[in-house]
């Protein structure tokens, strides 16, 4: 496009600062934003309404969806709905913490990396290279077999798995703001590493973290909904997605909505996680 | 082969871009609409070819050889691109394919592509060999030098036997021996019996092709007619006031003969630098001193290095051997005696903030005094509201003066100044030119200003020093003003 032309179109267009690109879908990104909503209200609200995700009356074993139990009961006769609740809960409590921790080791390895460069930034990609070779999933399963279904292994396993992702991202983008034009000149005008971070830094990685970040909880719930369903995840009798689709899959044919109802909301989870991203925005 | 062009209006938002009652482009003359950004040439032409972005309103008839079209039609022209209008677009480095190699680039335009590839191919280093770049036939456009990509361009682009090419801008970012190049090429278009219509803000190319000139401003044509004549005798004063913009015709109040004034302290002293680039020796054994005040113009053909031996003045770049020392040029608080300025300023300037926040820090850092940066403003004669935009929100023009002052806020002792005006018209580089040295001349800065075009170079600086680009060519050249 000649600049001739994008001259003439920008001197046309309303004020620049509020100028925006037109958001894509805005009715696609409220949907997803609603069902965001739900899924973590049901993770919220959900174990506190509907208790006793282990309570057994196996004498309701299979008992079909009704008013009062609207996802019924499962082979052992707990509660679906509180089970699915309890499930919610943990996966999304888990796959933020993962974000956050993930993002803010692999974040300020990324940006020390790209900062300092030379024997700095080759370590610290050596580790990163050595772990992306192996796919994350598996590192995951190696922590989780070792840790023969400790929480807390599982959580440090997604989080390395996930800062790797993170420190390739911030480094790569950041190295080539540092390197910029724009960073160089502030430099020649002495401003501070403060102003380099927080002017020309943060504002080119924010949309990359928000989008990182929705992708990274995906990550995560899935990550651990596959480890419970394989079994080398967390135990029975916790409620937990993956385990619950592998609990309820001998039943599937008498109770389908044993299966669905987990699937169901990872599903939605990870849609709607897809559909509220934003658009990165241009300058 | 004739193009008649009438009253083709285009508009955006209620604002009229282009207003123009007719053209008529005829075999064997070329006709060249010249004038600033945003004077809608460009629009103008890519009108008639039927490019223009969706969301413009246009009105207006063609003719094309007698055969009337509808230029609100947009897509009425497709079927003739290639075949009776052809492009030939501005930056052929980026227009060209990256992942495909030049020939295979050039054969996709020939006429007999689809059916028989390989006769394709032939007329594709055919035509490549006739504009003597065969040996380039392999490679790929980011292995070209302008001037080659150029050639590569006008192959690709005349390769399906157009009469009527379009060329837009097509000596953007050329230096002077590419640009006589690239006219000689339009010229044997012509003189072949071909239709020509070329958009450019280059006085000097517009001369070089002759025939016809339009002089468009705020979406009307001035003033039209032969070149020769339009261009020494104007009728129209803005025409008048385009040529006075040219380098060559400028008569300033800080342009001056000599140098600084005697026993002007040493800043810069390089002593027999060599830089030896990607293979390419760029200068061998360069000594250059420079003073407080001095005005040196870095010039040479594109890729010669002209950029590389500023920054290596600056110290901002190695070198292979050699020494250069600065005096008194240490940064601290309230001191940054070096700046640059850059060719694009939106890439030197954060692209998400306010530009009042990334100058305020600046003013913060150094303890500029308050009200320095209003007065800057209003001698630059910029909008203090423009600060609160972000830079992509602001004119080339208008942010390339708001960069003039962040670098000249600190009172520096040396500019390099890369290609500061070549993506401006005339009349924005001659203003924000002279906002510059403006202020060179009341802080006495030194200058090092890098360009490809020697006239601005005459006109601005005292001395220069001459890169050759060759790559045989061992020494840097010092010629006198």
């Amino acid at each position: 496009m000649s600049t001739d032309l994008t001259a003439a179109l920008a001197a046309t267009s309303p004020a620049p600062r509020t100028r925006r690109r037109p958001r894509l879908l805005p009715r696609a990104r409220a949907v997803a934003a609603a069902a965001l909503v739900l899924v973590v209200l049901l993770a919220l609200v959900g174990p506190f309404v509907w208790g006793g995700p282990a309570l057994q009356e196996l004498s309701r074993s299979l008992e079909p969806p009704s008013l009062a139990e609207p996802l019924g009961r499962d082979h052992l006769g707990r509660s679906v709905l509180s089970r699915l609740a309890h499930a919610t809960r943990l996966s999304l409590a888990l796959a933020a913490l993962s974000v956050v921790t993930s993002a803010l080791v692999g974040g300020l390895a990324g940006v020390v990396a790209a900062w300092i460069g030379r024997w700095v930034d080759t370590a610290i990609n050596a580790v990163s290279e050595v772990l992306v070779a192996v796919p994350a999933l598996l590192v995951v399963l190696l922590a989780a077999a070792l840790a023969d279904g400790s929480l807390l292994v599982l959580y440090v396993g997604i989080a390395i798995a996930q800062s790797v992702e993170w420190f390739r991202v911030v480094r790569a983008r950041s190295a080539v703001v540092l390197a910029g034009p724009a960073v160089g000149t502030a430099r020649m005008l002495d401003l501070s590493a403060w102003h380099v971070l927080h002017r020309h830094l943060w504002p080119e990685l924010r949309p990359v973290l928000l989008t990182l970040a929705a992708f990274g909880v995906g990550t995560s719930v899935i990550a651990l909904s596959t480890l419970g369903y394989v079994g080398v995840g967390l135990r029975p009798p916790t409620a937990e997605l993956g385990l619950m689709i592998t609990e309820s899959l001998p039943f599937w044919s008498q109770a389908p909505w044993l299966v669905l109802a987990p699937v169901l909301v990872l599903a939605v989870t990870l849609l709607a996680l897809l559909g509220v991203r934003r658009e990165e925005p241009s300058a | 082969m004739t193009v008649h062009l009438h009253r083709v209006v285009v508009r955006h938002a209620g604002r009229t871009l282009v207003d123009v009652a007719d053209v008529h482009l005829e075999p064997g003359r070329a006709v060249t609409v010249v004038g600033e950004s945003g004077s809608g040439k460009s629009l103008l032409a890519h009108a008639a070819l039927g490019t223009l972005p969706a969301g413009l309103a246009v009105h207006g008839a063609m003719s094309i050889d007698g055969v009337p079209h509808d230029v609100g039609d947009q897509a009425g022209r497709r079927p003739l691109w290639g075949r009776t209008l052809a492009l030939l677009p501005q930056e052929p480095v980026l227009a060209l394919d990256p992942t495909m190699r030049v020939r295979d680039v050039v054969a996709e335009g020939a006429p007999t592509f689809a059916r028989d590839r390989r006769a394709a191919r032939r007329a594709a280093l055919e035509r490549l060999a006739g504009l003597g770049v065969a040996h380039a036939a392999g490679a790929y456009p980011h292995q070209l030098s302008g001037g080659m990509a150029q050639r590569v361009a006008f192959a690709a682009a005349t390769i399906g036997e157009a009469p009527v090419l379009v060329a837009d801008e097509p000596s953007k970012g050329l230096d002077v021996a590419a640009r006589d190049d690239l006219a000689a090429l339009l010229r044997r278009h012509v003189e072949g019996g071909g239709v020509l219509l070329t958009i450019t803000h280059d006085l000097d190319l517009a001369r070089a092709l002759g025939g016809d000139v339009l002089v468009m401003r705020e979406a009307e044509v001035l003033e039209r007619g032969p070149v020769e004549q339009v261009l020494t005798t104007p009728t129209h004063p803005y025409t008048a006031r385009l040529l006075a913009a040219e380098p060559a015709r400028w008569a300033k109040a800080w342009m001056r003969d000599g140098g600084p004034p005697e026993g002007s302290p040493l800043l810069v002293h390089a002593e027999q630098v060599t830089r030896t680039l990607g293979g390419r020796r760029l200068f061998t054994g360069l000594d250059l001193d420079l003073r407080a005040g001095d005005r040196v113009a870095l010039t040479g053909p594109s890729g010669s290095g002209k950029t590389t031996l500023g920054r290596v003045l600056l110290r901002r770049h190695p070198v292979d051997s050699g020494r250069v020392t600065h005096h008194d040029l240490a940064r601290r608080r309230g001191r940054a005696p070096v700046q640059q300025l850059h060719q694009d300023p939106t890439q030197s300037f954060p692209a998400f903030v306010p530009l009042r926040a990334a100058l305020g820090d600046a003013v913060r850092r150094h303890g500029v005094a308050p009200g320095r940066l209003e007065e800057l403003l209003g001698t630059m004669r910029l909008d203090p509201g423009l600060l609160e935009r972000r830079p992509g929100g602001v004119s080339g023009g208008e942010l390339q003066r708001l960069a003039i002052i962040r670098a000249m806020l600190l009172h520096p002792a040396l500019l390099l100044a890369d290609e500061p005006t070549s993506r401006l018209d005339l009349l924005t580089q001659e203003e924000t030119l002279d906002a510059l040295m403006g202020q060179v001349e009341q802080q006495g800065t030194a200058l090092l200003l890098v360009t490809h075009d020697t006239s601005l170079a005459h006109a601005v600086a005292d001395r220069e020093v001459v890169l050759p680009g060759g790559v045989t060519t061992p020494t840097a050249v010092l010629a006198g003003r």
